[in-house]
């Protein structure tokens, strides 16, 4: 379970005009959700998903992760909730170009310290789950767009977090690619995944059973998708 | 996992391999030079002091002093160094085994159309001895030559191959033109081939007559420049020096009017020379490794800069501060550490070929090797530091929208 409460971001950085990110949010998302978080550039929905992410700290607020406060976290509390908590999906990819796709989806697994052998086993496995069993050794730079965004998804899976949080997953891909993404998230969604897709896309946030639509750092609306 | 971080450190090494190698560069040389030029060092103090015991064994030398008087040298001093001091202190010091006097002058040697300018030695038959150099034709001087003042004269195999490189020499006359002088010398020997170094000089491009010869008709003096004595054996070397020091000042009356020095003392101030010689080389060759260090720092300020998106990635995906501080902090000291083992590689080679051009013997110090070596480790500690600090404090967010 998620739980964010009153959730605040200051960016002041010296300046004198404080620019307040988030004002004040709060709402719940149970386990086996799946969530969009929607709203125009400049809405707050970035900012949200960092500090959801654990990337970045509230300036006030709380954030119940599993119900143990997150926000009261250090620097390596905060790593580790990363690492083994929730996974990314980004719209970039993130992928190492260097590595191999095996390797890319054992860096969780590394910082988790997970012994080599077992490393392997569950890349592959996870590999397997997004229909790239057979391209472990390919190189990031050779395979599509799509092929990549899944080595993202298996990569958060790694670990088996709780949460999956994907950032504009689809906003570097083909509408047809865009489609099997979604299908995947669906599926990851019926095995029980919790899902959170921050996004401004209305076909991703659609795919969603719940969208919650922010506005200059506010939310305005909690909206149910029939 | 500290395993798989050196294996993710070695593999961006390897990514970038002519970067790799030139920020390597100025470890490698630093270290090749400071290992060289130890074994330079050292080289030349070996040869130097195998010169100098080839000469002989027990050596003690000792010359007039000089005060800072009007004259110069003190008239008192002079008169000490004479053919009967020498006998006298031979006889009186239980551990010195023999005392020569020490004459010697440079002129010009001269046969039939053939000249050399050549040092010509006063000496007697116990030089011999005390040098460990033998005529390799014909005989040295003898005692009754000694007495006599003969005109005979040995010469030095340089010598002979500058003056008469085809004839035998034995029984011809030679001239020596010392100082307006000119007498007429009959050859009576050829000394071996001997190689020597250090203050004696070469003892192949000199010429030997008697000392009573040289003193009576050649220098018109009474006086010697000093003696060489021989100590009965090394281990009263020390003693032997007493005895004769404790003689001299008795005659002397003081400790000024003379120098005495043994071989051993000779060899330690040669070594004093060539060890600090050696030091300030190898210091100045390790400065050259800071210079490779501050290398190495810049290039993985770059490297932390390039890579701010995969340190984003990685600290997303759950490296921990230490992780990635890790991570840059052994790349760093792979540069330098793969840069000392090439350096000590170019070290080896470096000695190698000098030596083998010089013609001194190869060493090389495991010292040397181990210090220059640990020395590169700790500049890739020490300048990679800041790096990698730089890289693991990189916020999160940032790294991660960095482009």
């Amino acid at each position: 379970m998620l739980a964010v409460k009153d959730l605040s971001k200051v960016y002041n950085d010296g300046k004198e005009i404080a620019v307040k990110a988030l004002k004040e949010v709060s709402f719940t998302i149970e386990d086996g959700e799946m969530v969009a978080i929607m709203g125009p550039s400049g809405s707050g929905k970035s900012t949200l998903m960092h500090l959801i992410g654990c990337l970045d700290q509230p300036t006030s607020g709380e954030y119940l992760l599993d119900n143990e406060d997150v926000s009261l976290a250090n620097e390596k509390q905060l790593a580790v909730i990363r690492n083994k908590r929730i996974g990314f999906v980004f719209q970039q990819f993130n992928l190492l170009p260097r590595r191999s796709i095996l390797h890319n989806v054992e860096v969780p697994l590394i910082y988790a310290g997970v012994g080599r052998k077992e490393r392997r086993v569950k890349a592959k496995d996870v590999l397997e789950k997004v229909g790239l069993g057979h391209r472990l050794d390919h190189y990031p730079n050779e395979i599509s767009g799509g092929q990549k965004q899944r080595v993202a998804i298996a990569r958060a899976l790694a670990n088996n977090p709780s949460l999956i949080l994907a950032d504009e997953p689809t906003g570097n891909l083909d509408s047809e690619t865009e489609n099997e993404i979604i299908d995947i998230f669906h599926d990851l969604n019926e095995q029980g995944h919790t899902i959170v897709l921050v996004t401004h896309s209305k076909k991703v946030g659609h795919s969603a059973k719940r969208i919650l639509h922010l506005l200059d750092g506010e939310l305005v609306e909690d909206e149910v998708v029939a | 996992m500290i395993f798989e971080i050196i294996i993710i450190a070695l593999n961006s090494l390897k990514a970038n391999k002519l970067r790799t190698f030139l920020s390597m560069l100025g470890i490698i040389i630093g270290v090749g030079a400071v290992i060289a030029i130890v074994s330079i060092g050292t080289g030349t103090q070996q040869r130097i002091t195998a010169r100098i015991s080839n000469l002989g064994s027990n050596l003690i030398n000792i010359r007039r002093g000089y005060r800072w008087g009007r004259s110069g040298v003190s008239s008192t001093a002079t008169n000490v160094f004479t053919l009967e001091m020498a006998e006298y202190i031979e006889k009186s010091c239980p551990d010195v085994k023999v005392v020569l006097p020490n004459n010697q002058g440079s002129g010009l040697l001269i046969k039939g159309e053939n000249n050399i300018q050549a040092t010509v030695v006063g000496t007697e038959a116990a030089y011999q001895e005390i040098y460990d150099y033998y005529p390799r034709q014909g005989k040295f001087i003898g005692p009754d030559d000694l007495k006599e003042a003969n005109n005979i004269i040995v010469l030095g195999s340089e010598l002979v191959n500058e003056l008469s490189p085809d004839s035998n020499p034995l029984g011809k006359s030679i001239k020596f033109n010392y100082q307006n002088r000119t007498l007429l010398f009959t050859v009576v020997g050829v000394m071996e081939d001997k190689s020597t170094g250090g203050p004696v000089g070469d003892l192949n491009s000199q010429a030997y007559i008697p000392s009573t010869t040289y003193m009576n008709k050649l220098a018109n003096s009474n006086y010697v420049s000093g003696f060489t004595a021989q100590a009965r054996s090394s281990e009263v070397a020390s003693e032997a020096v007493d005895q004769i020091e404790y003689f001299l000042i008795k005659a002397i009356g003081d400790k000024d009017g003379f120098h005495i020095m043994s071989q051993d003392q000779i060899l330690d101030t040669i070594n004093d020379v060539t060890n600090s010689m050696t030091l300030m080389l190898g210091g100045i060759a390790a400065i050259s490794l800071l210079v490779g260090g501050i290398g190495i720092m810049n290039i993985m300020l770059v490297s932390v800069t390039e890579r701010t998106k995969e340190v984003g990635i990685r600290k997303a995906l759950g490296a921990k501060k230490k992780d990635i501080l890790t991570q840059f902090l052994i790349e760093s000291l792979a540069l330098s550490g793969i840069g000392g083992v090439l350096g000590i590689g170019l070290g080896y080679i470096g000695a190698y070929l000098i030596a083998q051009f010089a013609g001194w013997p190869f060493v090389v110090s495991n010292l040397s090797v181990i210090v220059a070596f640990s020395f590169s480790l700790l500049i890739g500690i020490f300048f990679g530091i800041y790096p990698a600090m730089k890289a693991a404090a990189l916020d999160p967010v940032d790294a991660l929208s960095y482009e």
